[in-house]
């Protein structure tokens, strides 16, 4: 049998503790997150999930990375004001003490909002050209790929605008960004991407992640092509708290496998689980990591 | 020196005026009282006495600044205030646990003091009991703490007050609104030392500019914690009370000066510092200072 792992996709939910942040500022003590990467860590592990992330606790996946990125402002959207650089590190000491938390055998996600949908989700004052702006917002996030490939296992590129359209310049566009990297990548477009499959596939990645549980109907739509990838399966809801059994979830991989047969690598959330509650987004982790187990064994 | 192209709110609480364009009013001044332990009201009121004197010398106003540590002394302190400070005199309160809070608006109600209070502060820690105090009992100004975890930059001070950095429901100025607190001043949030501490100060005109409203901080706190200091002993108290022109000259509206002892040298080097942007204020923008600005009445 194919060893597939179950994963995440990024985003884990924490409740961040606001008063404590106010008495680090008015006793002028270091602000540190830590405590809530931890939290989003172990919850993780506890599931027993093989592949984790860092939860992205910190921002919203847009902001976390265009608050670090020069050319870069946040309103109520995130502004594009100037020409986008690449200043320092984004995330990399958070991928650097996941790493202290975790065993060996715990594998590691470093997890990249992608050009494209940082282009989509920004107010450009400034480029007033979509594909410029793209293309520096991949140059810039290059440079975080490159350092973060030090430290993880898998880079996963989030691109969840794709499932609208994919540019006619998007399969440059991730190849600008992940061309010259050495570990494995990943590409999650969540929504429906039944009328962008054929784009989506010619994206050189290894991973396709799609939101299967919540749009079974992509199993349909896939299998009218032949598939040149491996496939993360998108296996529990993450816009519903409803956490699913795990007959349910076995009974889902296996349509999956009907469809895909040995190219599924990965089993995971549909998305990030960011906006679920904490009780039920662990729920959900432990039922799939039980499901997987029942049909790939450990 | 300069002016600022968005117009600049005057608001007004008791006998003070604050905000507007830089020259136009005095820069105001919140003398703390912090009290160690047992309140001292005798040496309060010297130290409050003398602070108004310097106020109406200088023509700089004067708010002093209660902290309130323990919930025992809220009655007292309370107390005080109404007893001591003239009838239109406000003053503020400044308390970081959130229970003596309430109970200090609570009781700050029902001594008819709302009018004369600037409640210090709003910030990403207030919870939904918090509001509703606030709500119930509001206050005639406060003032919010744009102190962004997240990012410490200008931009970020300007996130927590537009949009709660997603720490909040919304953002720290539509929070304010909602409880119903029209009158707001925005302080930049000091850092500590190495924390981009001179963010605060650079905030003031890019906050001013983008919502017109009176801004400042407690510069002075980032000077306490400045231990290199320590090797320059004579130096400290003059760096500390000089510290406080920073706001002025960065078109800022009102200075938390730290400890209410140091404003026999703080209101003469503010109002030296009011006087020459004046000067070039009202030459080049042609900004009118008040009759009661320390340019009116020394020269």
């Amino acid at each position: 049998m194919v060893e597939v792992e179950t994963t995440v996709i990024g985003s884990y939910p924490v409740e961040i503790d606001n008063n404590e942040l106010m008495d680090s500022y008015f006793n002028n003590l270091n602000i540190s997150w830590d405590k809530y990467i931890k939290s989003a860590v172990s919850d993780m592990i506890d599931a027993g999930i093989k592949y984790i992330s860092d939860g992205q606790t910190r921002d919203p996946f847009v902001n976390i990375f265009t608050r670090k990125l020069k050319g870069c402002r946040i309103r109520d959207r995130t502004e594009v004001i100037d020409k986008i650089e690449y200043v320092s590190p984004i995330t990399i000491e958070d991928q650097k003490y996941v790493k202290t938390l975790i065993s060996n055998d715990i594998k590691l996600i470093g997890v990249i909002t992608g050009p494209y949908t940082l282009t989509k989700s920004s107010n450009d004052l400034f480029y007033k050209d979509e594909k410029e702006l793209a293309f520096d917002f991949a140059k810039a996030l290059k440079q975080e790929a490159k350092h973060l490939e030090e430290y993880v296992d898998l880079i996963s590129i989030d691109e969840p605008f794709f499932s609208m359209k994919v540019p006619d310049y998007g399969k440059e566009l991730i190849k600008k960004l992940i061309q010259g990297l050495k570990c494995p990548t990943r590409l999650h477009v969540c929504g429906d991407v039944s009328k962008v499959i054929s784009e989506i596939l010619d994206i050189p990645v290894d991973i396709l992640s799609h939101e299967f549980k919540a749009s079974p109907k992509l199993f349909d739509s896939f299998k009218q092509y032949k598939l040149n990838k491996n496939i993360c399966l998108g296996s529990v809801r993450s816009d519903n708290s409803k956490v699913e059994s795990v007959s349910e979830i076995i009974e889902h991989i296996n349509k999956g496998i009907d469809v895909f047969g040995d190219k599924i690598s990965q089993i995971a959330p549909d998305c990030g689980q960011r906006m679920l509650p904490q009780e039920s987004a662990l729920q959900k982790l432990k039922n799939l990591v039980k499901a997987g187990e029942e049909i790939y064994g450990r | 020196m300069f002016s600022f192209t968005k117009e600049q709110k005057i608001l007004e609480i008791g006998n003070i005026k604050i905000g507007g364009q830089p020259g136009c009013l005095p820069t105001l001044l919140f003398g703390g009282l912090f009290f160690k332990g047992e309140p001292d009201f005798k040496y309060a009121k010297i130290q409050i006495e003398n602070m108004m004197n310097l106020s109406k010398q200088t023509g700089n106003p004067a708010i002093p600044d209660f902290f309130i540590k323990k919930e025992e002394y809220v009655e007292k302190i309370i107390d005080f205030i109404d007893e001591i400070l003239p009838i239109n005199n406000p003053f503020s309160v400044d308390i970081i646990e959130p229970s003596i809070k309430i109970k200090t608006l609570e009781y700050i109600d029902e001594k008819k003091l709302l009018s004369r209070t600037i409640f210090n502060s709003i910030h990403i820690g207030i919870k939904e009991e918090e509001r509703k105090a606030l709500q119930n009992h509001t206050p005639e100004m406060a003032i919010i703490v744009a102190f962004n975890p997240k990012d410490k930059s200008p931009d970020g001070k300007i996130e927590i007050l537009q949009n709660g950095a997603n720490l909040t429901d919304k953002g720290l100025l539509a929070i304010s609104k909602e409880i119903g607190i029209k009158k707001l001043l925005i302080d930049t949030a000091a850092m500590a030392p190495g924390d981009n501490s001179g963010a605060s100060i650079a905030a003031i005109p890019v906050i001013k500019e983008e919502y017109g409203l009176p801004t400042g901080c407690a510069i002075h706190n980032v000077v306490e914690k400045s231990n290199w200091l320590n090797n320059f002993k004579d130096a400290r108290k003059t760096v500390d009370v000089s510290s406080n022109i920073n706001i002025p000259l960065f078109g800022g509206d009102y200075a938390i000066m730290g400890p209410i002892e140091n404003s026999d040298l703080v209101f003469p080097i503010i109002a030296w510092q009011d006087i020459m942007i004046s000067e070039y204020t009202q030459e080049y923008f042609g900004i009118e200072p008040i009759t009661t600005h320390p340019r009116r009445i020394f020269f």
